[in-house]
């Protein structure tokens, strides 16, 4: 999988020092801790990188995000950030910025007075009406919170934690109610922000953003980060599909794993090997494969995989 | 927190709704008590409009309106969107409380000028500043506890009903009983103090046992404190 987005690549393997550490990190919901959300989870995050938390619904990625951004206490384990206590608030919060799930503003402040709230207590300065510029909110600069669409509100909770650029930020499901074009936009800023050397950690349901985006990805599910690595690592384990219109009354020269709608589908590790097998047998018997289509294994294949489980 | 508290005011300002709640009513019932005054010994008036109207405008608009702004802004993620800074949980709370703190002082200064000038002027002055601030500093402690189990500003009406009677009753228990008989007791409870302070501080009187008037309240407000930092939660319950 090539970097599109010409982003500076981590080596996986790689010497950048560690900003975000966690080891064996537990958080239990309720008066006695009866649910386990979160369930010893390591995770180490290199100065530089853009990190991708990815599971399905439930799975503790915001439980987890906010025990390392210092909004929660964990049960156990450890968790350090910049070396020290994430509820070290002087200390630590002055070069983090931290964008929310869900936006939390005043409906009677407008814009431009959130921003200048937010940026007041974040440790940091900046210039309120260059982040307006910087997430097309200049047109509603005046506008009051209560007014603004989903998706701007959304905008705005972007730009209050990307102020005074941040060494760290933090981005959880930060597309979500964003449309392609304000998507895109927002992915344009945190690539610069990357450029300039901010680390990234960020959840998302997009899987396409983390394919695209993160140096690493880690998966949870029900708890427990059931996988973790680059792209490259997590689908290498999953086979890719060729599918067609088999011919009727011949022999195969591949076996056929699954049928639907007609169409057959062979899983092989050897995508191009197989493939090339399959034309030449066609070519050769004068066979016509129909609806013909080679699918690389993907994070959706990882994904669903994981869930089945 | 200078930011938060200006960033405050203007939400108190533009919200009708808070502005009439937390500004107009107390203001107006400050006013109603000077015109129609409670009965009474006539030589005891002043003190007994002024201890009314110090209570009653320092519980709806520091009490109610300060348990109401906080349920308010944890209901709408804002304090937790507030606690995403590197300011402090202290700086916080004091940047949401300090503006109806400062409107409530405003208020009760007019209100009780507009009384000396009708009525009668207060024996004491720096006497009943100490009671004003006594009497914001428990009704802005009982706000942060109340806040802890109130989950929504519509519940505020309900939460704050219990304390709200209970601080006037007492208050009216001590101004129209004296504290000849039970003083202990209605010196302890809460408002008890803080209402016989009031009267000395406006119509004279003997300050010898000053201090354990001023105790109870200050007990009070420390006792809030302590259930507050307990019960005070940042998130809406999940």
């Amino acid at each position: 999988m090539t970097n599109t987005q010409n982003l500076p690549l981590v080596d996986a393997a790689g010497t950048g020092d560690t900003i975000v550490e966690t080891q064996d990190l537990s958080y239990n919901y309720g008066a006695h801790g009866e649910f386990q959300a979160v369930k010893n989870l390591s995770i180490r995050v290199r100065r530089g990188e853009l990190y991708a938390l990815l599971g399905t619904n439930g799975a503790g990625k915001t439980t987890t995000l906010e025990t390392i951004e210092g909004h929660r206490q964990a049960s156990s384990g450890t968790v350090t950030v910049f070396g020290g206590k994430p509820t070290d608030r002087q200390g630590i919060r002055p070069r983090m910025g931290i964008m929310l799930q869900e936006t939390g503003y005043a409906a009677d402040l407008n814009a431009v007075e959130t921003l200048r709230l937010v940026g007041s207590l974040s440790g940091r300065t900046d210039d309120a009406d260059r982040i307006l510029e910087r997430v097309d909110l200049v047109a509603k600069r005046d506008t009051r919170v209560g007014q603004l669409s989903g998706g701007e509100r959304r905008r705005l909770d972007f730009g209050s934690a990307i102020w005074g650029t941040p060494e760290l930020l933090f981005l959880d499901e930060p597309t979500t109610g964003l449309d392609p074009t304000a998507r895109e936009r927002l992915w344009s800023v945190v690539s610069d922000l990357r450029a300039e050397g901010t680390t990234i950690i960020l959840t998302t349901h997009y899987l396409e953003e983390a394919e695209r985006y993160a140096d690493r990805i880690g998966l949870m599910h029900q708890g427990v980060l059931a996988s973790e690595g680059t792209l490259a690592e997590l689908v290498a384990d999953h086979p890719a599909r060729i599918g067609f219109v088999a011919p009727t009354g011949v022999e195969l020269p591949l076996p056929v794993t699954s049928t639907s709608n007609a169409v057959s589908f062979v899983t092989t590790h050897d995508l191009q090997g197989d493939l090339t097998r399959l034309l030449v047998w066609a070519e050769r018997g004068g066979h016509t494969l129909d609806q013909l289509t080679a699918t690389s294994s993907s994070l959706d294949d990882v994904f669903r995989t994981l869930t089945r489980s | 927190m200078l930011s938060l508290i200006q960033s405050e005011l203007r939400m108190l300002v533009r919200n009708r709704l808070v502005a009439v709640c937390a500004i107009l009513i107390p203001l107006g019932f400050g006013a109603f008590l000077i015109f129609s005054p409670p009965g009474g010994p006539a030589d005891q008036a002043g003190g007994t409009i002024a201890t009314l109207q110090i209570l009653i405008m320092v519980a709806m608009g520091v009490y109610v309106t300060g348990t109401t702004t906080l349920a308010a802004r944890r209901q709408t993620l804002m304090l937790k969107r507030l606690r995403s800074g590197a300011a402090s949980d202290t700086t916080i709370i004091a940047g949401l409380v300090l503006p109806v703190v400062i409107v409530s002082v405003v208020q009760i200064a007019v209100i009780l000028a507009i009384l000396s000038a009708t009525s009668s002027a207060p024996e004491n002055a720096p006497l009943l500043i100490l009671a004003v601030l006594l009497t914001e500093l428990m009704f802005v402690g009982f706000a942060l506890a109340t806040a802890g189990v109130t989950n929504s500003p519509e519940h505020a009406q309900v939460t704050t009903l219990p304390l709200f009677f209970l601080v006037l009753g007492v208050a009216f228990w001590v101004m129209f009983t004296g504290t000849e008989e039970l003083g202990w007791l209605k010196r302890a409870l809460p408002g008890g103090g803080l209402a016989e302070l009031i009267g000395v501080a406006w119509n004279g009187g003997d300050l010898s046992n000053v201090v354990s008037l001023i105790v109870p309240s200050v007990a009070w407000a420390v006792l809030a404190a302590y259930f507050a930092r307990t019960m005070f939660r940042w998130e809406p319950r999940s």
